[in-house]
């Protein structure tokens, strides 16, 4: 980098520069400013989403005694969690074994745990509403933790793969040479060094499903709505404070999670993605 | 040897999850899916068996090209602005950044993990005729009357690029990182511009991000069906809002299932194509 002051290079570096950080500030007002005013509007005392009237909770209290929303929520929470666990188990072993064993169809298998990635999900839970239906299956909590498997493992499968790729085998190794059985050498120096993959895995896995729409729309049944299928429908409808006042608690509720769990994380995130 | 064995039987144990998963629930659907989309269909919508062409031939009529053709073109537009807009932010958090970098990525996954459906609402506020961006404009007097922007292609694509840019922004900043500053100062050592060392060097060596970039945003967009119904207003349909439709309001599941597979053999292409020009990308190097 030695293009001197006052050269046509060290012009051409500032527009380059300078450009890329105009825009940059740009595209985070772009992407902030919206949930700021959101979260502001949360607060008005009308029902109004864009004349600000005064500060209030009420909107606060409409949410949290709304009896739907309630149930919505608590059928996305047993979703996320009883999916992000299954996600979880069964990407973390196929991981496990396309990192550490030779099986034919190796490649393969690693590319079809990735495809749901690159394949449209709408065609996936098109796909999956026509088999159920095919075999006769009623649509429900079943149908859609399914679902929603599909959308998170291939997160899971690379998250714990990254993890599982970079572990050093000297310490198996030692381990093996200290007398450890197998299955010992598994819990006791394999898992424990993988754990931060694996939680990582569960979250974002549990995150993904939360904030499923596309899937849940064609594998929810009766009495099996999520959140973002109430939220869909609400917004059909118009909108209202509550809606702000919902989304300043999820944004209150994701942002906590965030700060807690993913901010300690966040280095092996951005070293999953890399690769 | 039974040693051996045993190891081949834990690994089958440690496989046999996924492979259940991916076959039950992905490739046998998928051909139900392809086997449904020749077949016929009763005028109360239960599938009758049969083999006919009629599901793929009312695809190329005029309504289902228009479909096609905005889906498309929508897709191709978010892509498009997701990159022109991404790589600069990609650009100067990997090398202008500094300390505040592992701060600048933890803001953009915030509203990456808010509700997608909550942050296209503050969009239908921030546009509508009373909203903040009308009432700006009128104050300001730049316009007299207010603008509807609401329920416009414009709208939609605002919506498509809010959604999909911290998507398009990781990608490439995880491409640009690893580069070898030594490359890009030697550039400049050996006499190259700024913008020659840009175009010749870090650009054809981000590529592969880009370009993974590029495929995470054109499949899924083609794909939504809630932007364009909740910021264009539904008045223009897309893929997505037809898979819907067929499969949700109007029960004819040989259509939909025709639809589907048409937009699957589009992604395949794309996935085709990333993959076609990633190679050559990484025969340049």
């Amino acid at each position: 980098m030695t293009a001197r002051t006052g050269t046509p290079g060290w012009a051409m570096r500032n527009l380059v520069y300078g450009v890329s950080g105009w825009v940059t500030l740009l595209t985070y007002l772009f992407m902030l400013l919206p949930i700021a005013v959101l979260i502001g509007f949360a607060f008005n005392a009308g029902k109004s989403t864009v004349v600000w009237t005064g500060f209030s909770l009420r909107w606060f209290q409409k949410v949290v005694g709304n009896g739907n929303i309630l149930d919505a929520l608590q059928v996305s929470l047993f979703v996320a969690l009883a999916s992000a666990a299954l996600s979880t188990a069964i990407g973390a072993v196929a991981a496990v074994a396309i990192t550490r064993r030779s099986f034919p169809g190796r490649d393969l298998l690693a590319a079809a745990l990735a495809a749901p990635l690159v394949l449209p999900e709408i065609v996936l839970g098109v796909a999956l509403l026509v088999f159920m239906s095919f075999a006769g299956v009623t649509l429900g909590y079943a149908t859609m933790i399914v679902g929603h498997v599909l959308v998170s493992i291939p997160f899971a499968t690379l998250i714990v793969r990254a993890a599982a790729s970079s572990l050093d085998p000297r310490l198996e190794n030692a381990a093996a040479d200290l007398g450890a059985d197998e299955w010992q050498t598994f819990r006791m120096v394999t898992l424990p060094q993988l754990m931060p993959a694996i939680l990582t895995a569960f979250i974002l896995s549990a995150t993904l499903s939360f904030d499923n729409l596309v899937m849940s729309t064609f594998t929810s049944g009766v009495g099996t709505t999520t959140l973002p299928l109430r939220i869909y429908s609400m917004l059909k409808l118009g909108i209202t404070p509550e809606i702000n006042a919902l989304g300043a608690l999820m944004v209150l509720a994701n942002v906590t999670i965030l700060l807690l769990v993913m901010g300690r994380y966040l280095p092996l995130m951005l070293k999953t993605n890399r690769q | 040897m039974q040693r051996a064995r045993r190891e081949q039987l834990q690994t089958g144990l440690m496989l046999a999850p996924s492979v259940l998963l991916l076959g039950l629930f992905v490739l046998v659907p998928l051909c139900v899916v392809f086997a449904y989309s020749f077949a016929l269909r009763d005028p109360y919508g239960a599938v009758l068996p049969g083999f006919t062409l009629d599901n793929y031939k009312e695809l190329i009529q005029g309504v289902y090209l228009q479909i096609f053709l905005n889906s498309f073109s929508l897709a191709a537009m978010t892509t498009g602005l997701c990159l022109l807009i991404g790589y600069p932010v990609a650009y100067y958090i990997a090398f202008k950044a500094g300390r505040a970098a592992p701060a600048l990525l933890l803001l953009l996954l915030i509203p990456f993990w808010i509700n997608f459906l909550i942050r296209i609402s503050a969009w239908v506020v921030l546009l509508g005729r009373g909203g903040l961006i009308n009432q700006g404009l009128l104050a300001s007097g730049l316009t007299q009357l207010p603008i509807g922007m609401l329920g416009t292609v414009g709208a939609t694509l605002v919506g498509m690029v809010y959604a999909f840019l911290p998507v398009t922004v990781f990608p490439i900043y995880a491409a640009l990182t690893p580069l070898d500053r030594r490359l890009l100062e030697a550039g400049a050592d050996l006499g190259a511009g700024p913008g020659e060392t840009f175009w010749r060097i870090t650009l054809p060596l981000s590529l592969p991000g880009v370009l993974a970039a590029a495929l995470f945003v054109f499949v899924p967009s083609m794909g939504v069906f809630a932007i364009p119904v909740l910021l264009g207003g539904g008045k223009e349909i897309i893929l997505g809002n037809l898979i819907v439709q067929l499969f949700l309001e109007f029960r004819n599941i040989p259509a939909g299932s025709a639809v589907s597979i048409l937009l699957l053999v589009f992604s395949g292409f794309g996935i085709l194509l990333y993959m076609r020009a990633l190679r050559r990308v990484e025969a340049m190097k």
